[in-house]
């Protein structure tokens, strides 16, 4: 336990660790300090000089980031004087900020636009023109409004201390400074950089994707988790008119801190796809027949009577309560393979200032669950092939959210049953006997297991269409009418359904998974890689 | 308590006359025939004043190259309490911010003034017009183009001569 000193914040007296800055300190007491260039997964150059507090006894403001806390202080930020100073900083960021807040993407989350709006003054005095820099492209994703930059540099320290790779830089000094890339070179190639468009407090960083695409008051941000790798980034999904709009990340330090990779960042547009199932359909000799979900999974149960062995294809996609309950639906019907295929990537891309994070080989968000359930990873790395017995077995066929578009046009043409849940028209879906329509990944609740068996939650951010519906529902009721336990009615029914029956998750609660996640128990040994 | 029925005394039709009253009542309105100060408005003959602040359909101001002042900034579609204007925005080729689709319903709108009220371009007005007739209902979903299209002056929102509404 580190040494706790005692100061006194706003006349509350708090308690915080050695070497704790003001600024953090504040927080503790619910007392925000305005800041731009402090940012906590980053270096304090106190350059802003926003964050200037009133201590007593010294002779001049200080600093709020780098000035420590120190045994008896007293710290006012509220004061006369501290709001003074910020009134006064505040105002000369506005000689030069354009204030073209309408058509500005930042409008709406910009701290400068909170910040004058809280406590700046009412009226510019300004009376000279604003220096205009214009808009500068920085290569990938980056747009760069020099006019709008309040010269934090958090973009310019976050590459070179986070992603250690130096391509901003500030050129010119004083008024006429501004951020810039080396010659040509700019951002393209490196696999980090949307993140600098997250720290910049104002509009002068900005997403290409996103340009003029939603303001910010108009999206619901929904917790999620990324699931474009094992790595399973915290992010949130911003939603506008049930469709996935951006992705931001979502704080969390045992994971991906406050940094997500430009891949997850930018892999959302499958999730508003608009080629979906919605609705059972029974496929036979005299045509297709799109039915109720009591029929179909009354034919379902019907067929798969006397049906033979099972072979199941899974997706390392599916989250745990999926998994687990098609787990227990195999088991149900007397045991059968379970397969899966998953795409790897040659190597990882590393993040050099967070070694917790990195875009993972496994490119899938949940391998981990799969094997744990035992199910066996096949094909290649590219995520095709290893199908061939299950496109040849004779008895009942499960697939469940692989799309099998590598398959050729016989898979499951020998089975007595081919089942097909999954969310969008595909080949599996053109093939089946019995289509099932599922929820994606957005519109339902669950749970992934990341590479390091870490259980995180995600919630629901879309509507799903028609009759789609989650697949642990689905196959939660099917094993409810085998006679193994009753129906799960939530995500957290279906999850202790499967805490209960995978020996991997025992002992781990859905309370205890919380916003941070938990770890299973590392003592249980994974099948396959 | 008991229901009370009050009896009427009437005159009998046989013994009275209607012809006292009729010839007063036709007095009245022949004496407004030529009355001076007749308050009838001939509309739509004539047109009537309307307010300075009377509130009609939407005005899209535009600039001199005909493009449409708004920026897409989005406040519009959310100070609007009905809910009737759609905005989708984009980017042109001179690198502006503009209205993708810029849609008002007329119908659904309520006249409240606030879209001209919050935009920082004073490009949306309300006008002062309010005859609107159409054939079809869809008719009265203004897209960017008709309501750049509308030609009657917008509205004052305030008095100039009570501008704080005292």
């Amino acid at each position: 336990m580190a040494e706790m000193v005692n100061l006194t914040i706003d006349g509350h007296e708090v308690a915080v660790p050695r070497g704790t800055t003001i600024l953090e300190a504040a927080k503790t007491i619910g007392s925000e300090v305005p800041h731009y260039c402090y940012h906590p997964g980053m270096s304090s150059p106190a350059m802003c000089r926003l964050c200037l507090v009133e201590v007593e006894g010294a002779p001049k403001p200080m600093p709020g980031c780098v000035t420590t806390v120190m045994e008896g202080q007293v710290v006012n930020t509220q004061s006369e004087q501290a709001l003074s100073n910020r009134r006064g900083v505040l105002e000369f960021y506005l000689v030069n900020h354009p204030l073209d807040c309408p058509i500005c993407d930042m409008s709406g989350e910009c701290n400068l636009q909170d910040y004058v709006h809280d406590e700046g003054r009412e009226h510019g005095r300004g009376r000279e023109p604003k220096r205009i820099f214009g808009r500068d492209d920085f290569g990938g994703d980056v747009l760069f409004y020099g006019d709008r930059c309040v010269m934090c540099t958090r973009c310019v320290r976050f590459m070179s201390e986070v992603e250690q790779d130096h391509r901003l830089t500030v050129v010119e000094r004083g008024n006429r400074s501004v951020i810039d890339t080396f010659y040509d070179e700019g951002l393209d190639g490196t696999n980090w950089h949307g993140n600098i468009v997250d720290i910049c407090p104002v509009g002068a960083l900005v997403s290409k994707d996103f340009l003029h695409k939603a303001r910010a008051w108009d999206l619901t941000h929904t917790p999620s988790v990324c699931t474009s790798c094992s790595q399973g980034c915290n992010i949130d999904l911003h939603t506008r008119d049930n469709l996935v709009q951006r992705i931001k990340p979502r704080e969390n330090l045992d994971v991906n801190a406050w940094w997500i990779c430009d891949h997850g960042r930018h892999n959302y547009e499958w999730m508003n796809r608009g080629d979906r199932l919605e609705a059972p359909v029974m496929r036979s000799d005299s045509g297709s027949q799109a039915m109720g979900w009591g029929d179909a999974l009354r034919a379902l149960l019907e067929k798969s009577d006397g049906g033979g062995s099972v072979k199941a294809v899974a997706s390392a996609m599916s989250s745990n309560e999926d998994l687990g309950a098609l787990k227990a639906l195999v088991d149900a019907m007397g045991g059968g393979e379970i397969l899966y295929r998953s795409a790897r990537a040659e190597d990882e891309v590393p993040l050099r200032g967070f070694p917790l994070l990195a875009r993972r080989k496994d490119l899938s968000a949940n391998s981990t669950a799969a094997d744990l359930i035992g199910a066996n990873r096949v094909g290649a790395d590219d995520g095709t092939g290893g199908l061939d017995e299950v496109s040849n077995h004779d008895g009942i066929v499960l697939v469940l959210n692989d799309d099998l578009a590598d398959q050729k046009e016989d898979f499951g043409n020998n089975a007595s049953l081919f089942v097909y849940l999954g969310t969008h028209d595909s080949p599996g879906a053109a093939k089946a006997d019995l289509v099932l329509p599922v929820t994606s990944h957005a519109e339902g609740e669950g749970t992934f297991t990341n590479h390091e068996r870490r259980v995180q939650r995600f919630a629901k951010a879309l509507d799903a269409p028609g009759m789609a519906r989650p697949a642990w529902l689905v196959l939660g009721a099917l094993v409810a009418e085998k006679g193994e336990g009753p129906a799960p009615r939530s995500a957290a029914d279906a999850f202790a359904a499967m805490s209960s029956s995978v020996a991997a998750f025992a002992g781990i609660t859905w309370d205890d998974l919380g916003t941070r996640g938990a770890v299973l128990n590392e003592s249980v040994s994974v099948t396959g890689d | 308590m008991a229901i009370s029925v009050k009896l009427m005394h009437r005159p009998e039709p046989e013994s009275t006359s209607y012809l006292r009253a009729a010839l007063s009542g036709m007095a009245l309105t022949f004496k407004h025939m030529v009355n001076p100060t007749k308050v009838t408005q001939q509309y739509p003959e004539e047109m009537t004043d309307l307010s300075p602040r009377w509130r009609g359909t939407h005005v899209m101001e535009q600039h001199a190259d005909g493009r449409p002042k708004c920026v897409a900034c989005g406040l519009c579609p959310t100070v609007c309490p009905a809910n009737c204007i759609r905005l989708v925005g984009g980017e042109d080729d001179q690198g502006n911010r503009y209205p993708i689709v810029y849609e008002i319903d007329e119908f659904r709108c309520i006249f409240c003034g606030m879209c001209q009220e919050v935009c920082p371009v004073e490009a949306i007005h309300v006008g002062r017009h309010f005859e609107n007739a159409e054939y079809t209902r869809d008719r009265f979903v203004y897209d960017l183009d008709r309501l750049m299209e509308q030609d009657h002056p917008s509205t004052l929102l305030w008095d100039p001569s009570d501008p704080s509404s005292e």
